[in-house]
């Protein structure tokens, strides 16, 4: 009875073998190391440090990112490796995504030469982890007004502010910190151990509970020059990581959704009640039937982006409607598989009350559902419905 | 040294197998893998060749999806892949024949394969293939080393387990393995991907690759039904339920 | 056709397998020729029904096991079919005298008729699959599949030399002390619930468990309260199996540990709530304490 992906329409047999490889590399890994302790992790609230180094040693960290020791894979092959991660967790996923797209993906687009070769190679292989500063506590969908500032004094800068919903923050040895330098947004490569520079973690999580999130805390925290990322400035920077954290979760989410489809369906089919399964009532494959037909759509949206994204025929909108989507539908089917599942739904024998949860927070983060409507609806009509006023 | 180790793909363990007509529907197999017994020869080849500087050759005989599974070896560190492209509906002799074939054509130090494969539970390719090649074979072993130009292996014996030596060329067939089984990581996929398959067909040997004249397969069937389960009060049937269990069901 | 049949011994004996390999062949209307390595249980071979002569096959090849000699000594008197218990030994030697004439091996073989035509599980027994075999073959045969044949014959007994080279040299034995298996290896599992008791009572689960050489498995409800290992926890959050026979003893057969052992082959539960959950999915059923029942299904194992 093992875990067979549901894949309607064999969208799969679309991947190259090389994906498929990958796919399959990653979810044997999946259900032998991650299924068996996730639900330890969630109570405990931890992140199990083998899977950073079993991350690491697969080789799929910063997936699409060629060159500095990083895997090179398509972006087709970034978006199986989430799906398959978010199978198991999203919070798994989240790692994966914040360390290639969040704190990677800056170094190899924006960063000097030196820095990619400085800390690409230890990325790619797990050894240092990465987060990504951006979010703050009083600007989260209005990023560009954050008050983080960085000044030039000397051979340094100094940075001052405050990150929160930070993934990985505590754990990291190096965090992606967007900052004001003279008005103007840039990137900062801050490490653990710099002056100034704190992360508590965030407790209390009802979500994403095998996953690390903290604040960031500058307090006249000093770095040295080169730790400024020369390749860009304003909201670009952070807003290109994020069109390929978001890309991520548009295939992460498909993942959970086909974790809860999966166990639904199980449950129906074991589950007696007036003597019958309760698959074999109406009621129950109406609700399997429309997972069905939910999870289908968002493969295709998920596959046809990845093509897009390979190709480079792809604007930021295209992702926009496809992390929208998908994730909404995956947070509707984990909470009618709760349903399914009855009373045995709210226990962490099942992973579908895990998943729900979960997807609570996917559903905010990196750009919550509502701000892609809003940049679908920018796109649709011209007319930016953001802010109010002129 | 040359080392081969002979895969076979099977359905994975945890598939469904769906009959219609008399016959397995192949084509419903959700998934094929190496037969279990395989990883664990492929495991302990990879760590041969990586004490003895050897090569590592990953020999299958089958239909054309067993490229797959020659590639995925190639993913953990197979060398040289070569597929024996068959069809048929072969008997044990003919497909032992090509591998020994191939085996002697690829002058082979030691050959390495699973106790069993997991589709008929057989067993007999090891030690068939040994024959052929008059190699010494040694069968269910957990371990196997090169050490000072003879092979060591453990296998069981009646009181535990026992460390038996063979020179020369030998056949090994695994039981389970001590070493835990290697994953494949990107890196190793890559490098794969680029390998070349050598397909060989039984006509390059000089066999015949045509379905057994000998073992003609009638029907494949579903199992035998269950009876509905028997619930007894008290301890007096126990008797009666183990005698069921072990002439009847032949499980104990 | 002739039919030549490998004794199994045990000892100095025949293993009971042998019979059924005698009876098999009876069954289906043939008389056989019994090979007996070493001479060993060849009297006793010589008193089956349907044996109409015993070889024995003497020689030192026979000291140790080593499938290739073996073989080669069995093989010079080898005639016909060849029949052999599906035995570990039995696999391996009847895979080389395959090789040696070079003709086909059918293993693990539950059912024969004339013809021949055999039939056997595949896919570790969700399917079967029945074959006609033409000309000669070694045909391995499963223990317990057949019945034993009777007693009541005097074949005659003759002797044969053989020698063959080892290839195999023990260079050490290790004694083991016994290890316990793992529930998702073994074919045989017998797995304990709150209904034990305490962690204590496991105790009888293991003593029963070595004599089957099975694995001692538990419900969530004992891991998590009593602090059992993890890896024993059969069920949704635990480990799937689907071992031949699964033996639950004290377990109430929550869905979440249903979904974990269903598709064992045969399923032996042991309650004394009749109406406990377990009972809708075993194949035998036991409404009784475990400690009225353990001692009772250890002392039956034990006549075995």
């Amino acid at each position: 009875m093992g875990y067979e992906a549901l894949d309607f329409y064999e969208v799969d047999s679309l991947l190259s073998d090389e994906e498929r490889m990958v796919r399959d590399m990653v979810r044997d890994w999946v259900d032998e190391e991650v299924i068996p302790k996730i639900e330890n992790a969630c109570r405990e609230g931890v992140f199990p440090d083998e899977w950073r180094v079993a991350l690491g040693e697969m080789g799929v960290l910063g997936a699409p990112l060629k060159g500095y020791e990083c895997p090179g894979l398509s972006y087709t092959a970034y978006g199986v490796i989430c799906r398959e991660l978010e199978r198991g967790d999203s919070g798994l996923r989240s790692f994966a995504s914040v360390q290639g797209s969040l704190a990677m993906y800056p170094i190899w687009d924006f960063g000097s030469e030196e820095q990619k070769n400085y800390y690409l190679p230890k990325m790619a292989s797990g050894e240092w982890i990465g987060c990504f500063g951006l979010t703050e506590p009083d600007y989260g969908s209005n990023p560009g007004d954050m008050i983080t500032k960085a000044e030039e004094v000397g051979d340094n800068y100094i940075l001052n502010g405050a990150k929160m919903w930070i993934t990985n923050g505590t754990i990291a040895d190096l965090a992606i910190v967007w900052a004001k330098l003279d008005g103007v947004i840039r990137g900062f490569i801050v490490e653990k151990n710099d002056p100034g520079f704190s992360a508590p973690e965030m407790k209390g999580k009802h979500s994403l509970k095998a996953s690390v999130t903290s604040e960031l805390v500058f307090q006249d925290c000093k770095i040295p020059k080169n730790r400024i990322l020369p390749g860009v400035k304003g909201l670009r920077g952070p807003f290109s990581c994020l069109n390929n954290a978001r890309f991520g979760i548009s295939w992460g989410a498909v993942g959970a959704a086909q974790a809860c489809f999966h166990s639904a369906k199980d449950y129906a089919m074991s589950r007696i009640q007036f003597d019958h399964p309760i698959a074999s009532y109406q009621l129950v494959q109406n609700k399997l039937s429309w997972m069905l037909r939910e999870i289908t759509k968002a493969q295709l949206l998920a596959y046809h982006l990845g093509q897009k994204k390979d190709s480079g025929d792809w604007i930021p909108e295209h992702i926009s409607l496809a992390k929208m989507n998908n994730v909404d539908i995956a947070l509707e089917i984990a909470r009618v598989a709760r349903d399914i599942h009855g009373a045995n739904g709210i226990l962490d024998e099942y992973p579908v009350m895990r998943h729900m949860a979960n997807l609570e927070s996917v559903k905010t983060y990196e750009g919550t559902h509502d701000i892609h409507n809003l940049i679908l609806g920018r796109y649709i009509t011209g007319i930016q419905s953001f802010t109010r006023g002129i | 040294m040359n080392i081969a180790v002979l895969l076979k793909q099977v359905p994975d363990t945890t598939a469904k197998i769906n009959v219609s007509n008399g016959k397995v529907d192949e084509n419903s197999v959700s998934k094929w893998s190496m037969s279990p017994y395989d990883e664990y020869a492929l495991e302990s080849g990879l760590q041969m060749k990586e004490a003895t500087g050897g090569v590592l050759i990953a020999i299958a005989c089958g239909p054309e999806r067993n490229k797959k599974m020659l590639t995925d070896a190639a993913a953990v560190g197979a060398d040289t892949l070569i597929h024996i492209s068959v069809d048929g509906i072969l008997d044990s002799i003919q497909v032992q024949n090509f591998l020994a074939a191939v085996i002697k054509n690829n002058e082979v130090d030691v050959v390495l394969c699973g106790k069993q494969a997991a589709d008929t539970n057989a067993g007999s390719t090891g030690p068939g293939v040994a024959e052929i090649l008059d190699a010494a074979c040694v069968t269910m072993v957990s371990e196997v080393s090169f050490i000072e130009n003879k092979f060591i292996s453990v296998r069981p014996s009646i009181s535990g387990t026992e460390k038996v030596s063979t020179n020369g060329l030998s056949v090994f067939t695994f039981d389970k393995g001590v070493s835990e089984l290697r994953r494949p990581n990107v890196r190793g996929i890559m490098m794969a991907k680029k390998k070349v398959i050598e397909t060989i067909k039984p006509e390059n040997l000089g066999l015949e690759g045509s379905d057994s004249e000998r073992v003609l397969l009638k029907a494949q069937n579903s199992p035998p039904e269950k009876e509905p389960g028997q619930i007894f009060e008290g301890v007096g049937e126990i008797p009666t339920i183990i005698s069921k269990l072990r002439n009847e069901a032949n499980v104990i | 056709m002739k039919f030549t049949i490998i004794a199994e011994t045990n000892g100095d004996l025949l293993h009971q397998t042998t019979y059924q390999l005698i009876g098999a062949i009876s069954n289906i209307g043939s008389k056989s020729t019994v090979i007996c390595p070493n001479g060993k249980g060849s009297s006793e071979a010589s008193k089956i029904k349907g044996v109409e002569k015993i070889i024995s096959v003497n020689g030192d090849c026979f000291d140790l096991f080593d499938g290739s000699a073996w073989a080669s000594a069995i093989n010079s008197v080898c005639e016909g079919t060849v029949i052999i218990s599906a035995s570990p030994n039995g696999r391996e030697i009847g895979s080389i005298i395959a090789a040696k004439r070079n003709i086909p091996i059918i293993q693990d073989v539950t059912g024969i008729s004339p013809g021949i035509t055999v039939t056997r599980p595949i896919y570790s027994g969700k399917a079967t699959e029945t074959l006609e075999i033409s000309g000669e073959s070694v045909i391995t045969l499963r223990p317990n599949a057949f019945e034993n044949a009777d007693i009541g014959n005097e074949a005659p007994i003759s002797v044969v030399d053989q020698t063959s080279d080892l290839r195999v040299a023990i260079i050490e034995a290790i004694n083991k002390a016994s290890e316990r298996l793992d529930v998702t290896e073994a074919d045989i599992i017998i797995s304990g619930g709150r209904g034990m008791g305490s962690v204590d009572n496991f105790s009888h689960l293991e003593s029963i468990a070595d004599s089957l050489d099975a694995a001692v498995g538990a419900s969530r409800a004992v891991v998590d309260e009593w602090g059992m290992p993890h890896r024993m926890q059969v069920g949704q959050t635990g480990k799937t199996v689907s071992p031949s026979l699964y033996i639950a003893v004290g377990i109430s057969g929550a869905i979440q540990h249903l979904a974990g052992m269903r598709s064992s082959k045969y399923i032996v539960a042991i309650n004394k709530d009749p109406d406990a959950p377990i009972f809708t999915i075993a194949d035998y059923g036991i409404v009784a304490s475990w400690e009225e029942a353990l001692p009772i299904l250890k002392s039956e194992l034990m006549k075995l």
